[in-house]
Order: structure tokens, then sequence, then C-alpha cells
């Protein structure tokens, strides 16, 4: 996983990072990562290799990345619907991610949920349901639990701005607020719920001054700048560490796709999408490896070819997997 | 040593026993931790566990569900507290979505050991906002447990078996029983079973199945039907998920007529479903059709004495029916 070296670099007469090149380099992979196996998720969907539907984390992989790339083993994700790519960043096999997408016996529910909806118990990855907001509160009560064992665990939640709306979501963060737990909600402010506007969800501008109303701290960054979303993130982690209590992280992005693979999106100005998919996370940041002598062509490509092959070997594992057997829906019901 | 204590005593003594044996127990909810609940059910334990472990949660029904099944997940066994059935609207999610749900859609990878202490029933004055049962909407999920215990020695048993279990448990405690239900109950920790219905009565002539406040209720009527001539068997559910199919079907292929009583409203209250699992597996042994006893489709409970006596169950109203099925 990540180093948490955090020494400066600066090679030749290049501008210098405050991060060493190693953690630079694996944000930078990881970021890829997530982009290409979630466009072959989109893929394979539409090539109809498996049922269900499939939510796109594309465009918005600075957040993703940029909030889960610190976190210990030990630590907690509390992931929703459009964050399959958070499993990744925490360290679940590609293989029982895309097994997962199939709905086959080698993902970590061995079918039960749909192919978006991934847990992986090992990692400490809650396996969602599809309530939106719901996840935030079972994170938060996690939180409250590791809090209670003086541990310095901290859990990482992901929604949506829509999810902002529900009253679980402030029931949750009043409850942190009040036992300052270690939590990190980070709102992947895209600008769309399903097909509804931010300005039809809420009259805020800022998502983090949701944070006020319940005396915890609210933080706003450029979600396609993965760098200011990974510092922003690790600041509120450590905070959340050391017991200061818990913040809500916004990362203003935009969702590339539908809603989901059926959805075409007629709702949206394609100026909108264009002018958003010019603020594209991963060019930017190529650009500032390659200011700093970083990144090559070469290993632009190196990492892409090691990524494909590693997406290959996973899907056609997935691809292998046995179906459940039918009577498995009668399984793991009661204790 | 046993001794003769109230239902509320004995949910009490329950609660002690159990954070004494297990420091992974902890309570949260309303009012609870240094006011020691509205009824008094959580006395003294704030006092002797502290904050840590005795929780006075937000106003806010929901989290309170979803903070105990994030407890669960690192290894508390939390008991929470919904104050009132009524207000249980906002916690629905957490405990069919979540609850009853995360060891399915997890295939097993986590577990929800939690056990949700709910006050419910009518009889009390209590109004339209305090008086509800909505055990149903619940006994239809599969993969939680719904209880409903109608002794002071079955509530002691079996809140400690819920505590105790794997399973994410709710545990109904009707208002109208914690002072006037009284029975022995031994000072040790003990377990009854959760999985099993209660022959409170045997007898010959008709069963009569039912459950909670309702039950005492029933056992008075079927005293006096005795008399009458009628020796009816008294079936205690206990619990309403999973049923005791078993003690239920022998009951009633035994006596081979049955009567349903609750105080939940008629449409589909659980009686709808024990008609239907008599007509699957006893139709052949009835004499009578199969009938019911239970609350009228009004909202539940109206206030005015008057109002709440017509909604209420009552002896009477058990002997009636009873009496009808008997000359069936
Ligand atoms: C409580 C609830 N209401 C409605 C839905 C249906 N639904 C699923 S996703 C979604 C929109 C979510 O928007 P947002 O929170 O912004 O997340 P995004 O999809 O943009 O990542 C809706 C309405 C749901 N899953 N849960
Ligand atoms: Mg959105």
């Amino acid at each position: 996983m990540a180093t948490k070296v955090n020494r400066a670099t600066a090679v030749g007469d290049a501008p210098a990072s405050r991060h060493s090149p190693e953690l630079l380099l694996g944000l930078y992979r990881m970021m890829v990562k997530c982009r290409m196996c979630d466009e072959k998720a989109r893929i394979l969907f539409k090539q109809g290799k498996y049922a269900g539907n499939f939510y796109s984390n594309v465009g918005q992989e600075g957040g993703e990345v940029g909030a889960a790339f610190s976190l210990r083993e030990d630590d907690w994700v509390a992931p929703s619907h459009r964050d399959w790519t958070s499993c990744i960043v925490k360290g679940a096999p590609l293989k029982a991610c895309f097994a997962q997408l199939y709905g086959k016996t080698d993902s970590p529910d061995r079918g039960k949920s749909t192919p978006a909806h991934m847990g992986y118990p090992e990692l400490h990855i809650i396996t969602p349901a599809s309530t939106i907001a719901a996840q935030l509160m079972i994170g938060t009560g996690v939180a409250w639990g590791l809090k209670r064992q003086a541990k310095d665990s901290v859990v990482v939640s992901f929604c949506g701005d829509g999810a902002t709306s529900i009253g679980w979501f402030h029931e949750a963060l009043n409850f942190a607020g009040v036992h300052r737990l270690p939590m990190l909600y980070v709102v992947q402010n895209n600008l769309w719920a399903e097909s509804v506007p931010l300005r039809l969800q809420t009259a805020l501008t800022d998502l983090s001054d949701r944070a006020k109303g319940h005396g915890i701290t609210g933080v706003s960054v450029d979600g396609n700048d993965i760098l200011a979303v990974y510092d922003a993130a690790t600041k509120a982690i450590a905070r959340a560490r050391a017991g200061q209590g818990p913040t809500v992280l916004e990362c203003k992005t935009y969702r590339w796709y539908g809603h989901s693979e059926i959805d075409p999106a007629k709702y949206r100005m394609p100026e909108e999408v264009a002018e958003w998919k010019k603020k594209d996370p991963i060019p930017r940041f190529e650009k500032y490896l390659a200011d700093r002598k970083l990144l090559s062509d070469q290993i632009k490509k190196q990492v892409r070819d090691e990524i494909t092959r590693e997406i290959d070997e996973a899907v056609e594992f997935a691809e292998k997997s046995p179906y459940p057997a039918p009577e498995e829906a009668l399984e793991h019901i009661w204790a | 040593m046993a001794r003769t204590i109230t239902y509320i005593d004995a949910i009490n003594e329950a609660l002690h026993q159990e954070m004494e044996r297990d420091s992974r127990v902890c309570i949260l909810g309303e009012d609870l931790g240094m006011g020691g609940g509205v009824f008094k059910a959580t006395a003294g334990l704030y006092q002797k566990f502290g904050e840590e472990r005795v929780l006075d949660s937000p106003l806010a029904e929901g989290i309170i569900i979803a903070a105990a099944i994030g407890a669960s997940l690192v290894g508390y066994r939390p008991v929470p507290e919904i104050q009132f059935a009524d207000f249980i609207g906002d916690a629905v999610d957490p405990i069919l979505q979540q609850a009853a749900k995360l060891r399915y859609r997890s295939a097993g990878g986590y577990s929800c050991p939690i056990t949700i202490r709910v006050c419910w029933g009518g009889g009390t004055g209590g109004g339209l906002y305090h008086s509800q049962e909505n055990t149903t909407w619940f006994a239809h999920e599969p993969g939680i447990r719904v209880l409903a215990p109608s002794t002071a020695y079955d509530a002691k048993g079996m809140l400690i078996a819920a505590i105790r279990d794997e399973n994410p448990v709710l545990f109904f405690e009707h208002k109208k029983l914690y002072r006037t239900a009284k029975s022995e109950v031994p000072e040790e920790p003990y377990t009854v079973s959760l999985d099993e219905a209660a022959v409170r009565r045997p007898g010959r002539d008709m069963t009569v199945l039912t459950y909670g406040y309702m039950a005492s209720v029933v056992m008075e009527a079927a005293e006096e039907m005795a008399k009458r001539g009628v020796d009816a068997e008294v079936v205690d559910l206990r619990t309403l998920a999973p049923l005791d199919k078993k003690t239920i079907v022998e009951s009633v292929r035994k006596t081979n007529r049955c009567l349903i009583v609750h105080e939940d409203t008629k449409t589909l209250g659980i009686g709808a479903e024990l008609s239907a699992i008599l007509n699957e597996e006893a139709f052949d042994d009835l004499d009578a059709p199969i009938m019911r006893v239970t609350g009228p489709d009004v909202p539940p409970v109206p206030f005015s004495p008057p109002l709440e006596k017509f909604f209420m169950v009552d002896k009477e109203k058990v002997l009636a029916g009873m009496e009808k099925l008997a000359a069936y």
C-alpha cells in the first residue's frame, strides 16, 4: 500500500513536490488502475458478460484514490454503489473484484450482492446495501466501536452529493460529532444524483458546510486534483487517529457517464460533459509528474501494460469461476 | 434461588448479569443511562457500568440501531433500545435492510449480533403513538429473530439467550406486562430457547395460539372455559420469527380446532400466517375453520377510554371466540 514518506522531491531544476516519488507514482498507478478496471467493467457489461448493472466511477478517481490510498490494513472502508474501485484501492485482489461483477462463487459474497455493491471482510470493507447513506451510519458505528477499543484505526466512508440530503447522513454526522469519532466522510460531489442536478439537491455551494451544523470539520477540495484530495484526507485521517474527531471531505468532481450503464443521461448538456472531460484527473496528474521528470511515455506504457495483464487474468478467472448452486440462496440467512 | 419478581425486574436483572459476564455487551438508546429508562428497565446500569457501556444516545432512532450494528462488526454485542415501538420507523432501514441482511449480503463474511429491545403494546392509555404493535413488519423479514415474551421467567431467559445469540434479534417487551406479569425467576443467569413455543396449558378441545400480553388474557379465559366444560390448550408463541411450526402444528393435530388471539390489527397480523401454515400442514386434522380474535383494523390505539376498550382484546372477547369455535 501507500508509503507514507513525505519528504520533498526535486529532480534537477524541475519544480519540487512535497511528496516522495514513490508515493506520487503509487498514486498515479492506482488512479490508472481504477480507471482501467472501471472501463473494463463497463465494456464487459455492454458485452452482456454479467447481469445487473454497474455504476461507473470514471472521472472521480482523484477522490476515490486520494482518500483511501493511505489507509492501513486495519482501517475500514464503507463504500456505496459507485465505489467498486475503492475496494481495489484498499487492496482487494482484482480476481475477487471481477468475480464480484459476474456474481460468481469467487466473489466475496458468492454472488449474493449486485456487481457494484462489493465488500471484502478480510480487508474491513463493509459490504454495502443499496440504501443511500446507510453505509455512513454503519461506518459511524464501526468508528464508535474502534474508538471505544482505544484503537487508532479509522473509517473512511464514501457517498455522493445526493446522499447528503437524507436524514441518515445527518444522524451519522451528529453522532460522530458528539463522540469525536475517527471517521472521514468523503462526499464525491459529481453534481448529479442520478438525474437530479445539485441545484435541486441543496441550497449549499460547498457540501462540506453540512459539517458545520454538526460541529465537525468540513473541507472542500478540487476532487480532480489528486494531491489536494490526498493531502486533505491524510490530514483528516491523522486527526482522526489522534482522537481529534471526524471530517467531511467534499471532492468536487464529475460523473463522466450515465448514473449507471443503462442510463444514457440525456438530461445533461453535452457541453457540460465535454467541459469536465477536459478536467480529467489523470492527464492532469501526468502533467504534474512529467513536469517533475517523474513520468515518461515509457513508464506510462509500462504501467498500462502491467495493469492490462492483471485485468486480463482477473477477467479470465472470473469467467471460469463457477456460479453458485441455486440452493445457495438458502444459505447465510441465520447464524 | 428463585423468587417472585416482575417482568421489568427480570429484564433489568438480565441486563445487569449479561453486562457483568461479558464486557462486550453495551447498551444505548434514549434516556436509558442517567435516567434509567422511561420505564426503569435499565435502572442502575449507568451507575454500575458507566457511560462507556451505557450510552444516552441522541434522539435519532436510525443511528441508535446503526451504531449498534457497526459496533457489532468490531466485536461488541450491543443491546440498543427503541423507547416505543411507535417510533421505530426511522430505524426500519437499519433493522431490515442492514442488520437482517448483513450476513446474507456478505455470504457470512459479517455477522450482526445485536439485540434490539423495543417497548410495545396497548391497554395502558398510551393513545395512538404509545401503544402500537409492529412485530409483523419485522417477522416478515428472514434473518432477524422477533421475540415477544409473556412472562417474567421468559423475559429474563430469552433476553440472556438473545444477547448470546449470533443473530440480530428484536426483543419486544409489552409495557402492560412490565409490572403486572410476575413469576418465579431464578437469581442466577439462565437461557430460554429462542426456537420454541411454550404450551402454557395442555388441553384437548381446542388450541389457542397467542403471545405477549394476550397470553395472560387467554390463560384466564381458558380457566373460565374449563369451568364451562371446554378444555383449551394454550400455546404461547414466544418467538414470532422464526415460528415454531412443529409445536403449533402438533397441538392443532391433537385438538383439531384452532383459535388465534392477538392484540395486533387483524389484516396481515401474525394470525394470517399461522392460519396459512395450518392450512398447509394440518388441513385434514381440522374439525372447524380457524378463527381469529384480534384488534380491529383501525389505527392502534385510539385514546379515549371507551375507544381503547373497543380496540383491545379482553377476556370477554376471547371467551366469545372460544365459545363460537367450540360450538361449530
Ligand atoms: C434511500 C435511497 N433512495 C433512492 C435510491 C435510488 N438511488 C440510487 S443511487 C441514487 C442517486 C445517488 O446520488 P448521489 O448520492 O449523488 O451518488 P452518485 O450516484 O452521484 O454517486 C438514487 C436516487 C437509493 N438507492 N436509496
Ligand atoms: Mg452524485
